[in-house]
This record gives structure tokens, C-alpha cells and sequence, in this order.
């Protein structure tokens, strides 16, 4: 680059931005939306590592199921620094008048929280108010005094014991690192809690101990020691790194998510970069003419144009990392005192230096390619305008091809799963590449057509099929924003349609749990004639634990061994039950059920994306970790389980004699009307009140109300797509400002009024939002039909709003913005413009 | 190049142009030699190729077939740059619609072929040009605060800063009226008588032609005398 064209170009940056406007905007946006995703993500990581400690409630957790700690291990425990212990299980709440409800109680000890501090309402402290003198005090959630009707000082029952309500519970500092609650939260003393008959042996009971390392202790080491110390105890050691691991990976997501939608607004918007520079060389063609006729060569025009493009690229750059930097501060300031997770709002280098490094490349792709023109462009175009330099394979369109790939690969590389990642990106190169095709051939139709036509419809086909067609520049970006927001609504509907439909008519209506063996035939008995008897296909009862995969084919097996879309069950413990004959719902696909009354080593039935997941077939050995032991059972079938409908959906499922002598609870699913589910509920109370009840209804309509609260946000977020489409056809608009209003002024000449000139821009920009809407909305279907059907395995549902709200609104709103846009060359007066000619 | 050999010396050049309703075939074998410091003026109707000649003698476009040799060398053995290059500093153009470069000042247009040819005086050679075509006081304007006539001595200033040896000028007083045609006319021989430089042009101005030594007419895409 030399320093005549540093000093051209400086002079060409005299224009300022004029003619770049919609250029700038389209990076800026991209760059924007990326840097805004990568920078709250960033807020909440750095906001949950600066609070681990309190998150994970101690430097270490050991967390065990369905067992207490043995003398020893506690023995270690102690021996690594000051402690606490915790013990969480799922009760039944009744109030005095009888009203029920699941809760999740929490025995805590007098030190309890080793780190962070319990917030409560009601009385000064926790400790205040479970060590008052009376009945043994307790500190709940609003939530369950809202929905049994109880206020401070009141009783609740949990199990045997009478607690009084002392305090509300606003925040305890380890509760993010709890995951999925089954109802509103009570803490009491632990020493009480022993004492209510809930924590028994095999029963759904978690304890937890938390340690407090000294200073400068090396908690990874210190949990990896205490980890092979006990091999065989079927604890789990998690140290303040992993806390909220699970929040972590959410957060990487969605960060993943929005971001691809900035990459998507990029490409969007690359068009409207692409005509900014075509438009803008086209206008300076006189000028890259005139200095090849004074001796300049092709390199020294093109290097002054590139080094302009390139400041302008930088300037939107820029504005758009502002804007990304800014956003978390923006989301702070309204939604502070709502945020449930914790964040450190700042400026923070490494998502901004992904979005401009996304914005630069984007920015190469599609500006280079003209640019070469620059190069190209003869200087013989002096005397005839219409030449236009040749599109050349040239070092520029070399290096164009070279970016797009740049960016293709920078987005798969920095993606949480990149062979997801890539498919999403390619998906979405191929549809922006059909979308220009489609344009290309919409406006050839067009140019078909218009002879068969008359009037203010000839001159909109005749506009839609010249050579600044907005059709093969605005349609295919507004194409793609409809096509995300087509992927988006019927992601949606599906979901609400699995969670708002399918699931009420195939889910049980109540879960039982907490049913011991020698309840389950009275309870058979008492429900049958609540429910219309007892079927196969409206209640089941069966034994029910839980346990953790340890181990396959005889060796360890750590949770990053298996693949992504299986390692959920591999790094938690997940339910299991036992069966002796296979279910009508067995559902196997691979091996065969263990013959009825089989007492031989244990057998297993797996889930069939576990098996995948760890590569596992029939015959291979799996190492479960079950009731604080270990035990090696044979995969006798793979099943291909419907978690959330009624029956054994269960991942995994033991023949019964492998745990014999085992003393597990039962589960029961109950099918009901909600009228024969309301006097189930009040036989239990009566009669069973140790059972929990778990309203699978109830726990659905929230996680409807949460989905459409998460569909809102991300519908937002995918507009931003078709906002870019809009930019770049403002763009097409702008590029043809000059040729419309000198066509305005000889129509107007002619005699035509300006109603039938804006008919005829009507006519045009209708058609493009019409070809982009219709394109897009069979893109986004058919880029949504496998996601649902394959991926998310539910039934298809077609959205109809997609045709009857999305495409109408797509095609008005091209139509309007076309119009508006113009509307200043339809009121020009013809004799200044003529005169310019 | 001897003293004696032509500047330009086109030999039956011909080109045809495609144009979506078939080839157009524009130049039909012209010759034209060119000594040094001679004039010619090209004359004919609109249409008849006279700018295409100058294009395809300038080196800006290619013939379809003949030969164009300026300043002794063959354009047929140059690509573009190769053809930018010979004209660097040694051909000049003038045309009828001025392009000026219109985010450069006045000075800086005129500064700009001496900057493309290297020259470390371009500032100082273009102020002192602007004077001599009577825009010493406009040199900080940019194109479009400039009138018409100022515009083309602006161009004119910018051909002659390089002491070009041919100076193709393509209706140099097209766009202006009368007085100014007369005014930039005039200016234009006497810088000419200045430097020395050959003269090719293309004129529908009669009075205009008739300073010329030589002139031709252009008819049928031929050349022949006037």
C-alpha cells in the first residue's frame, strides 16, 4: 500500500459517510448483536466464578443419595477444614385446614453456610429463626405461604413434626448450584428434620456435606483425593470450579445462539454492504476512470477504495462494539433486581474481539468482489458509462472466498458444539444462496412478465426486473430474517404444542413417590375405585431408585468421554426402576427382555441415546453406582424411552433381583381427570400422608409460561435478521434514489399523476417482500420440519400464524418501507431534475 | 523513436463494440500518424467514432484489430497498467464533460497525474499551473464550487502541469458557452505553443478546428482529410 494511495484515500474520506449509511448500519448491527450475547455471557461467567464459592456453599460439596455418611468418611471430611452438613428431601407441606403441597425441605446444621449468608424475612436471622424458643422453627418461601394460605407464625406438618413458620426464605447463597426444584423451599434444623420420619434408608433423601479448605488450599486436589479415597462409596465431590456447571454450559448456548443470529444479521447484511460498494463505485466509475487515464494502474485504484471501505468498515465496527458493550450495562439497569443469576457487568475484550473479527471478515466477503471491479473497471468507461468492469477471478474475489470461509470457520470453531455449529452455519449459507438465486430468478420472471401487463403494474415489474432490482438484493436478505423467524415460531410451536397438549394427554396427571413397599397394596386398593380400577394404561406402581453410571465395559467412564447429547447421564445420578417382564411400552430396539422371574446377574435396559451416546450395544457390561454401592450389570436391550408420558419411562431399568433385599420406595403414575386427580390427592392426605405428589399438570403450565417468557426473547432476537433485510433494502432504495427520480420526473412529464408513480413502487417493493416472505417461509419450514421431527423427536405441527401473521407482515411492511423510502424522489419537481440531465 | 518518427501512428484500426441488440462496429480500418508539436483536429457528426479514436489511440481501450503504436511502442504488447504506465507523464487528455475528481481540490487535481508519475514539485507544479490558467485564487475549491469554464482550465492545467508530448483533448469546449469556449480555446494553443505538445482533438467547433495544422474528417468510422 503506498502513500499515494494513503493519501487518495484521505481524500476520498472527505465524502465522509454519505452513500454508507446502510453499509455502516449493517455491520454495526451484526457486530452489535454478537458483541452483545458474547458480553452478557461474559457478565454472568465472570459474575458466577466470582461467587463459586458461595454458589457451591464451601470450597468442596460431597453430595450422597438414598444413604448417611459412614463415621469415616466424616472422619476425612473433618480432618480437610470446618464443615457442614445438609440433608434435602421432598415432603408433603399441610397446613392445619389440610391443603397440600410438594416442597423441598433442607435440614441444615448450626454452620450452615460456610460461605455467603442466608437472607430471610421475618426474623433477623436463619439461626434466629430455627433455634426460637417452641416448636421447631422453619424458614419458607413465600410461595407456599401464597398457596396454602399461611402467614408468619402459623404451623406447617412436614411429615410427623409440627414447625412454625418464622421467617420467609428470600435467598440462600448456595441455591443456584441446587438445579430443578419440585415445589417451594423450607429450610429447618437438621437435627428436627431427623426426626420427622422423611430421611429413612433407601428413601429420596440427598445429603450434603460442604468443606471450607484453608486458605490456599488446592480444591481440585483436595476433592480428587477425598474422590479415591473412597472409590466405592458413590459420593460425589464436586470443588467451587464446578459450581453451577450446568448455568455455565446454559450460558454458553445461549450465548452460541444469539450470536449465530448476529453472524446470520451479518449475512443478512451483507448484501446491503455489498451494494453500498457496488453503488458507491459505480457512482465514482468517472473517477477510478479518469486516474487510470492521468498513469494510475488497476492495484493503486483499487488499494484507494480499499483503504476507504476499510475505515468505513472499521468506524461500523466500532459503533457496533459500542452498542455490544453497552448492552449488559442496559440489561442491568432494568433487570437488576430480577436477576436470579449473578453478573459482573464490564467491558470485556475477548467477545468484542470475536465481533469485530466476525464484522472485519464479513465486511471482506462481501466488499472485496466489487472492489476488484475498481481495479477492473476500464478506463475507456469514460466515454461510455454503461461499461462496467468485468467480475474477474481476481486476487479480490480470491481473498472474498477466503473471508466467507474465514467466517464460516471462525464460527464453528468458537462454538460450544461445533458439528451442530457447522450444520447451522451451512444450512444457513445454503439458504442465503438459494434466496439469491430465487431473487435473481424473481427478477427475471419479472422482466417476463411486465409485457403482458399495463400501467403502474408494468413499470413495478419493469423497476423489479432492471438492473437495480431490489429483488436480488433486499429479497434475499429480508428472505433469510423470515426464514430464522420462521425456524424460531415453529421451534415454538412445537415445543408449546409438546408441553401445552401432548404432554397433559400423555404425561401422568400425579407422580407418587415416597410409597413404601408395604403401603403398596393398600394404596392399590384405596385408588381403584377413584379412578375407574386399576389398568396398565392408568396406574403403575414400581420400585424406584436412583443411581449413577460409573463405569462401561469394565472401566471408568468420565462425563467427557461421551458425547454431548448423552453426557446428562453420565455426570448426575438419573432415576431407575425395576422390572420383571417387559412392559407393553418396552419399546426395544436393540436385544431382548430378561425372561420372566430372571434371578441371574444383573440385567439392564438403556435408554437408546445413552447407548449412542457412550457407543454401548447388548452384551456390554455398565458399572452402576446404586444406593451408595457398586454394581456391574449386562445391557440385556436398548429402548427407546419417551421420557415425560405415562409408563416406564425410565433411562435405566434393573431386573429385580438385582437389588434384591434392597428396601427402595415405590413411584405410582396415576392417568386422572383433574377431578378424579382432587380425590386422589385428599385419599392420600387422609390416609397416606407420608406419599409426595407431584402435580405433573401444574409443573407443565409453568414450563409453558416460562417457554412462551423464552420464545418472546428469542422471536426478538431473530427480528434483528429481518431489521438487517430491511437496511438493505433502505440500501436498494438509496442505490436507485437518482434513476427514480429522474423516471418520477419524466413520468410526471408524460402526464402520469404521483398516486400512479407510488402505485408503481408499491407494485415493486410488494413483490420483493412477497418473494422474500414466501422463500423464507419455505426455507424456515424446511429448516424447522427435521429439528422437530429428528432432534427434538416430537410430532410436526405447523404454525399457521407463519402464513397468516408473519407473511401478510412481511409484504406490508416491504411494501410501506419501499414506498416511504421513495417518497422524496416522487415529490421532486420535474423541471430542476430535468435540468440536471 | 527517431526525431522525425511519428508520436501516434494508427494503422487500420478497427472496433467493434457488442451491444445487446448485436455488434456495433464503430472504427473501420482509421490510420492516423501524428508527428511531434503537430495539431490535428478530428471533425465529423456525432456518432461517427471521433471519441472511440481517441479512447483506442489514448490506450484506454483496445482495438478489435489494426495496430496503435504511441511514442513508438506497440499498445497491442501492453496490458492496462502496461498502457497506463507509457501514458504516465508523456499523454494527456482533456475531455468535454471535464471529470475532475471531485473530492480533490482544484490543486490536488491538478497535483494528482504528477503524484501518479512520481514528481516530488506535484504541490508546488500545480499551484504554479493553477496561476497560469488564472485559478491561483481557486486552488482550495473543489469541483463542484467551480463554473463550467473554470472547471476545464482546471483540466487543462492538469493535462499541460505534466509537459505531456500529446495531449488528446475530446470536445474540449463542448459544454461551455461561447465566450468561454473562446476564452479556454485560446488558453489551450497557448500553453501548447508553450510546451510543445502535440495535439490531437476532436471538435465540432469549425473555428475551433481551423487553429488546427491538420484536419481530418471522421465518416463511416474512416478517416480522411477534411
Amino acid at each position: 500500500m503506498t502513500s499515494l494511495s494513503l493519501r487518495y484515500a484521505r481524500r476520498e474520506l472527505r465524502a465522509g459517510a454519505k452513500g454508507f449509511r446502510v453499509f455502516l448500519a449493517c455491520i454495526a448491527l451484526g457486530v452489535a448483536a454478537i458483541a452483545a450475547a458474547g458480553s452478557t455471557a461474559e457478565a454472568f461467567r465472570h459474575g458466577l466464578a466470582s461467587r463459586s464459592r458461595e454458589i457451591l456453599g464451601g470450597d468442596l460439596s460431597v453430595t450422597l443419595r438414598g444413604r448417611r455418611f459412614t463415621d469415616q468418611e466424616r472422619a476425612a471430611f473433618a480432618s480437610l477444614g470446618p464443615s457442614t452438613d445438609t440433608v434435602r428431601v421432598n415432603a408433603m407441606a399441610q397446613a392445619p385446614g389440610g391443603a397440600r403441597r410438594l416442597v423441598e425441605v433442607r435440614g441444615v446444621d448450626a454452620r450452615f453456610p460456610l460461605a455467603g449468608a442466608v437472607t430471610v424475612s421475618g426474623a433477623p436471622s436463619l439461626a434466629a429463626a430455627l433455634a426460637a424458643p417452641g416448636p421447631p422453627g422453619a424458614a419458607v418461601e413465600q410461595a407456599l405461604l401464597d398457596r396454602l394460605g399461611l402467614k408468619l407464625g402459623d404451623t406447617v406438618m412436614l411429615g410427623e413434626v409440627p414447625f412454625a413458620i418464622r421467617a420467609v426464605l428470600l435467598d440462600e447463597p448456595d441455591r443456584l448450584a441446587g438445579g430443578f426444584e419440585m415445589g417451594p423451599r423450607v429450610m429447618a434444623s437438621r437435627e428436627v428434620l431427623e426426626r420427622t420420619g422423611l430421611i429413612s434408608p433407601g428413601g429420596l433423601f440427598v445429603e450434603t456435606i460442604r468443606i471450607a479448605l484453608p486458605a490456599g488450599a488446592d480444591a481440585v486436589a483436595a476433592g480428587e483425593a477425598l474422590q479415591k479415597g473412597f472409590p466405592d462409596s458413590g459420593f460425589r465431590v464436586r470443588d467451587r470450579n464446578d459450581a453451577a456447571a450446568g448455568l455455565r454450559e446454559l450460558i454458553g448456548r445461549l450465548e452460541y445462539f444469539l450470536a449465530f443470529i448476529g453472524l446470520a444479521a451479518l449475512l443478512a447484511g451483507g448484501l446491503g454492504v455489498n451494494g453500498a460498494v457496488s453503488s458507491y463505485l459505480e457512482a465514482r466509475k468517472p473517477s477510478i476512470a479518469v486516474l487510470k487515464a492521468l498513469g494510475a494502474e488497476g492495484p493503486l485504484v483499487r488499494n484507494v477504495f480499499l483503504i476507504r471501505i476499510a475505515a468505513l468498515t472499521a468506524a461500523g465496527i466500532s459503533l457496533g462494539l459500542a452498542g455490544g458493550a453497552a448492552t449488559p450495562f442496559l440489561l442491568g439497569a432494568l433487570f437488576r433486581d430480577r436477576l436470579e443469576v449473578p453478573a459482573l457487568f464490564g467491558v470485556y475484550p475477548w467477545p468484542l474481539i470475536k465481533a469485530a473479527v466476525f464484522g472485519a471478515l464479513a465486511a471482506a466477503a462481501f466488499s472485496l468482489a466489487p472492489l476488484g471491479r475498481a481495479r477492473a473497471t476500464p478506463p475507456s468507461s469514460l466515454f461510455r458509462r454503461d461499461l462496467t468492469g468485468p467480475l474477474t477471478l481476481g486476487p479480490e474475489s480470491l481473498l472474498a472466498g477466503l473471508a466467507a470461509l474465514g467466517l464460516a470457520g471462525v464460527a464453528v470453531a468458537t462454538a460450544p458444539t461445533p458439528l451442530v455449529a457447522a450444520g447451522m452455519v451451512a444450512a444457513t449459507a445454503a439458504a442465503w444462496g438459494l434466496l439469491w438465486l430465487l431473487g435473481r430468478g424473481a427478477a427475471a420472471l419479472a422482466g417476463r412478465l411486465r409485457g403482458a401487463t399495463r400501467g403502474a403494474l408494468r413499470l413495478g415489474l419493469a423497476n423489479l426486473a432492471g438492473p437495480a432490482s431490489a429483488a436480488r438484493t433486499a429479497a434475499p436478505s429480508i428472505g433469510l430474517g423470515v426464514a430464522l423467524l420462521t425456524v424460531v415460531l415453529l421451534l415454538q410451536a412445537a415445543l408449546l404444542a409438546k408441553v401445552k397438549e401432548a404432554a397433559p394427554d400423555a404425561a401422568p396427571a400425579l407422580v407418587l413417590t415416597n410409597v413404601t413397599p408395604a403401603d403398596g397394596p393398600a394404596l392399590d386398593a384405596a385408588i381403584a375405585p377413584l379412578i375407574g380400577g386399576i389398568t396398565p394404561d392408568r396406574y403403575r406402581r414400581m420400585p424406584f431408585a436412583s443411581g449413577r453410571i460409573v463405569g462401561v465395559r469394565g472401566g471408568p467412564i468420565e462425563p467427557e468421554q461421551v458425547a454431548p447429547e448423552g453426557r446428562w447421564a453420565f455426570d448426575r445420578d438419573i432415576n431407575l426402576t425395576l422390572i420383571d417382564s417387559a412392559p407393553p411400552d418396552a419399546n426395544l430396539v436393540a436385544g431382548r427382555w430378561w425372561p420372566a422371574g430372571y434371578d441371574g446377574p444383573p440385567m439392564l435396559m438403556i435408554d437408546d441415546d445413552i447407548a449412542a451416546a457412550a457407543k454401548l450395544r447388548p452384551g456390554d457390561a455398565v458399572t452402576l453406582s446404586v444406593l451408595g454401592r457398586e454394581l456391574e450389570a449386562r445391557i440385556a436391550g436398548v429402548r427407546k424411552v419417551e421420557f415425560g408420558r405415562f409408563g416406564a419411562s425410565f433411562a435405566l431399568i434393573l431386573n429385580p433381583s438385582a437389588l434384591a433385599g434392597a428396601e427402595l420406595t415405590q413411584v405410582v403414575l396415576i392417568k386422572a381427570s383433574a377431578v378424579q386427580a382432587g380425590a386422589v390427592q385428599r385419599l392420600l392426605a387422609r390416609r397416606f400422608p407420608a406419599a409426595n405428589v407431584f402435580d405433573v399438570r401444574e409443573q407443565l403450565e409453568k414450563a409453558g409460561e416460562l417457554l412462551d417468557q423464552l420464545a418472546l426473547a428469542v422471536r426478538g432476537a431473530a427480528a434483528v435478521v429481518a431489521v438487517s433485510g430491511l437496511l438493505v433494502l433502505g440500501g436498494a432504495v438509496a442505490a436507485t434514489a437518482e434513476r427514480r427520480t429522474r423516471e418520477a420526473a419524466i413520468l410526471k412529464v408524460l402526464g402520469a399523476a404521483r398516486s400512479q408513480a407510488l402505485a408503481a413502487t408499491v407494485v415493486e417493493y410488494g413483490s420483493v417482500g412477497l418473494i422474500a416472505a414466501a422463500t423464507g417461509v419455505l426455507l424456515g419450514t424446511a429448516a424447522a420440519w427435521p429439528v422437530v421431527r429428528f432432534a427434538f423427536d416430537f410430532e410436526w405441527r405447523f404454525d399457521w400464524s407463519v402464513l397468516t401473521v408473519l407473511l401478510p407482515a412481511t409484504v406490508t411492511l416491504t411494501a410501506v418501507a419501499g414506498a416511504l423510502a421513495s417518497i422524496p424522489a416522487l415529490l421532486s419537481r420535474p423541471a430542476p431534475v430535468l435540468r440536471r440531465e | 523513436m527517431t526525431k522525425t518518427s511519428p508520436l501516434l501512428d494508427l494503422d487500420e484500426v478497427a472496433l467493434t463494440l457488442p451491444s445487446t441488440a448485436g455488434p456495433v462496429e464503430i472504427l473501420r480500418g482509421a490510420s492516423l500518424a501524428v508527428a511531434p508539436g503537430e495539431r490535428v483536429a478530428i471533425v465529423g457528426p456525432s456518432g461517427s467514432g471521433k471519441s472511440s479514436l481517441i479512447s483506442v489511440a489514448a490506450g484506454l481501450e483496445r482495438p478489435t484489430a489494426g495496430r496503435v503504436r504511441l511514442f513508438g511502442q506497440d499498445l497491442s504488447a501492453l496490458d492496462e497498467d502496461g498502457r497506463a504506465r507509457l501514458r504516465r507523464g508523456r499523454a494527456a487528455l482533456v475531455f468535454q464533460a471535464f471529470h475532475l475528481l471531485p473530492n480533490m481540490t482544484a490543486e490536488e487535481n491538478v497535483a494528482a497525474p504528477l503524484e501518479i508519475a512520481g514528481r516530488p514539485d506535484a504541490a508546488e507544479a500545480a499551484r504554479d499551473w493553477l496561476g497560469r490558467v488564472g485559478l491561483g485564487h481557486r486552488r482550495g475549491h473543489y469541483p463542484h464550487q467551480l463554473s463550467g469554464g473554470e472547471q476545464q482550465r482546471t483540466a487543462l492545467a492538469r493535462a499541460l502541469a505534466v509537459r505531456p508530448g500529446l495531449l488528446f483533448a475530446d470536445e474540449p469546449t463542448g459544454n461551455l458557452d461561447e465566450r468561454t469556449a473562446a476564452e479556454v480555446a485560446r488558453l489551450m494553443f497557448e500553453l501548447l505553443a508553450e510546451t510543445g505538445a502535440a495535439l490531437v482533438m476532436v471538435t465540432h467547433d469549425s473555428s475551433l478546428a481551423a487553429r488546427a495544422d491538420r484536419r481530418l474528417l471522421m465518416q463511416g468510422g474512416r478517416l480522411q482529410a477534411a
